[in-house]
């Protein structure tokens, strides 16, 4: 990917805390990331790896018990990481970010009809009313391939299907025109043929209004196919960035590779499938060294001692592993993962 | 929609009939003394049998119960009272007292459910803040108390800070005010806990954080979603909790010599007036049966998933 692009949000040395049970929760501990306009970034990591959580930072809606320590997250010449009230987050949120969450099942308010819903975020963010709002809405349902609009405008949640619903969600992030769009794992829910739809329209949507995208996805498989870069989450740190061929098929670091062993392969019937073992550390204590060190097959010393810093492997690949120092050991990826050709 | 008020409605009816049936039937077992008022010693034992035999109490007991429900359905007819009143129908003893009991009812729950649902918003709009702690102290006081003891401290209080008249008179409005803040105050508590709770439940709901996200202001959302939505689970709870404020008072009519329906029941079972007895269970049943009616209709009448069920099944 070229270098020169535009940046839309550039995250800097961003580091989040939890007070949790009168402890302090670390969660994002110094991630750096830019985001380019119109590209589609995913962000894969395991669950409570800090993804979410990091990206809630673009939209202003951290848990109320979080706070962002230090940082910053400019966008516009604007740092939301200085953000204090609802007045100031309510210019960012809708019209430029939205977000596509989880579970279809549970996103929609039952006791409004769909077109209500879409209306109202047309009515908050381009200010459209009353009949206007109505045919805007319908074209945006049309859309995102709902069949007879117009009749299902009408329509309550409960009438809709999983998929259905959440192609009503996503109408629903259209309708407020946003710059970036953030899929918080838009398909977790829905069923495995439901997932190639509604990714298949995510990408017609993005091409179509030139959206940036973000996904946050615990399955590389899942955006092997919509992302251009993924970046690899681990304990609330990015520890390996590239895009989606370098991720795929020259990942530098342990954890990349542990998680691409996990991916199961269709056809292959020789072994059990990886798992990683161990669990993530935690994240109440200071983390020492690699996070990732004590689940690491093939741990260095120097692991257990000092954080690695960012190694450029490509001006778009970058990892945070000791094993990129000159004075490491070689190590070959183990051979699960040569076996990856195409996803 | 349709479909399932007339299923809801014919339930209901049957569940009534069935309660008659059983309630009858029970009440046979009471002693017949009951049915002869204070002339029960003066009289022999053939003459008892006699008087017995023309109410037709010594019929088997299908039969009776039959006759019984015939009366119900043709003249409205549940028997004379034999002591409260004597040889007054019941149903004139029980709708003397009725009026002064929804008098009563209307204008505490009218009062009552809007502070209390106001109370529980406010509960809900910080989690532990001053309101949240200060309600969640009256509720808990509130239920820890035994009415009686506030009842009491607010009469005598109450008749000594505002000069308030001790007991209920017809003509004297200010001879109101204390029985009915009495009732207020557990009216306010039950509605401030419920709302408190559902809105709890709504804030923390998926499509709120999605309201959000789409940008919608903190107060609209906070009405629009978050209180209408909470709202809805609240309709169930309203006709019961009014119709049980109205029947219910036994212990704050006693108090003020009110009138009403709430110590009719057990003024009839001590006096054994066997007919009041068992006209009083039924309508008390039957009343609780059209509580829960019209909370399930008024639910679907707000709730589309409901209204809009097409086989019209109660969810």
């Amino acid at each position: 990917m070229e270098n020169n692009r535009k940046v839309l949000f550039s995250i800097k040395d961003l580091n989040v805390k939890f007070s949790l049970r009168g402890q302090m929760l670390h969660a994002i501990r110094g991630i750096s990331l830019d985001i380019y306009e119109g590209e589609s970034l995913a962000i894969a990591g395991e669950s409570g790896s800090g993804k979410s959580v990091l990206m809630k930072n673009l939209i202003g809606l951290l848990d109320k018990n979080g706070r962002i320590e230090s940082g910053s997250i400019m966008y516009n010449g604007k740092d939301l990481a200085k953000f204090k009230n609802e007045r100031e987050w309510r210019t960012i949120r809708g019209s430029q970010v939205a977000m596509v969450m989880q579970d279809p099942m549970t996103s929609l308010n039952p006791l409004k009809t769909v077109g209500w819903q879409v209306s109202e975020a047309l009515r908050y963010n381009q200010n459209k009313r009353g009949n206007e709002a109505k045919q805007c809405a319908v074209e945006i349902l049309a859309d995102v391939g709902i069949n007879d609009p117009e009749r299902r405008y009408n329509q309550y949640p409960h009438e809709f299907s999983g998929g259905m619903r959440q192609r009503v969600v996503i109408a629903i992030a259209m309708a407020c025109n946003p710059r970036l769009l953030i899929c918080d794992e838009p398909t977790t829910a829905l069923d495995v043929t439901i997932q190639a739809q509604i990714l298949q329209l995510l990408k017609e949507l993005q091409a179509k209004y030139n959206l940036t995208m973000v996904y946050i996805t615990h399955d590389l498989g899942v955006v092997a196919n919509v992302a251009d870069r993924i970046a690899v989450m681990y304990a609330g740190d990015i520890v390996e960035i590239g895009t989606c061929d370098e991720v795929f098929f020259n990942a530098k670091h342990p954890y990349t590779w542990a998680l691409l062993s996990s991916l199961p392969q269709l056809g292959e019937r020789k072994s059990d499938l990886f798992s990683i073992k161990g669990t993530p550390p935690n994240l109440f204590f200071g983390v020492r060294g690699d996070a990732f060190a004590v689940r690491n097959p093939l741990p260095m010393a120097i692991d257990f001692l000092h954080r690695p810093p960012y190694f450029q492997i490509s001006p778009t690949h970058k990892a945070r592993t000791w094993l990129l120092d000159p004075r490491a050991p070689a190590l070959e990826p183990p051979e699960q993962i040569e076996s990856i050709k195409d996803i | 929609m349709l479909a399932y008020i007339v299923k809801r409605v014919l339930r209901s009816i049957l569940s009534v009939f069935i309660i008659i049936c059983i309630v009858f039937v029970l009440l046979r077992m009471l002693p017949v003394e009951g049915y002869f008022g204070g002339r029960y010693d003066l009289l022999t034992e053939e003459q008892r049998q006699m008087e017995l035999y023309r109410m037709g109490l010594l019929d088997p007991v299908p039969v009776q119960l039959f006759n019984f429900l015939r009366q119900l359905v043709t003249e409205f007819d549940l028997g004379l009272s034999s002591r409260i009143r004597v040889n007054v129908p019941v149903t004139t003893v029980i709708a003397d007292r009725v009026p002064i009991s929804v008098q009563f009812g209307l204008i505490s729950v009218a009062i009552g459910m809007p502070l209390g649902m106001a109370l529980g918003v406010m509960m809900s709009r910080k989690k532990g803040g001053v309101w949240d702690k200060a309600g969640t102290g009256y509720v808990a006081i509130l239920n820890a108390v035994p009415a009686p003891v506030y009842m009491v401290l607010i009469q005598l209080y109450g008749t000594m800070l505002l000069g308030a008249p001790l007991t209920f008179r017809f003509d004297s409005p200010m001879s109101r005010v204390l029985p009915i803040i009495t009732m207020c105050l557990p009216i306010i508590a039950i509605n401030a806990f419920w709302m408190r709770r559902y809105m709890v439940d709504e804030i923390n709901r998926d499509y709120i954080k999605l309201a959000q996200i789409k940008n919608v202001p903190t107060t609209t959302i906070f009405f629009r979603h978050v209180f209408r939505n909470a709202v809805v689970p609240m309709t169930n709870l309203i006709p019961l909790s009014i119709l049980g404020t109205i029947w219910g008072q036994i212990i704050i009519e006693r108090l003020y010599s009110i009138p009403g329906m709430g110590g009719l029941l057990i003024d009839a079972i001590l006096a054994r007036d066997n007919a009041l007895v068992q006209a009083l269970v039924i309508m008390f049943s039957a009343i609780g049966i059209f509580g829960l009616l019209l909370g399930d209709l008024l639910m679907a009448f707000v709730d589309p998933r409901i209204r809009l069920h097409k086989k019209g099944a109660a969810r």
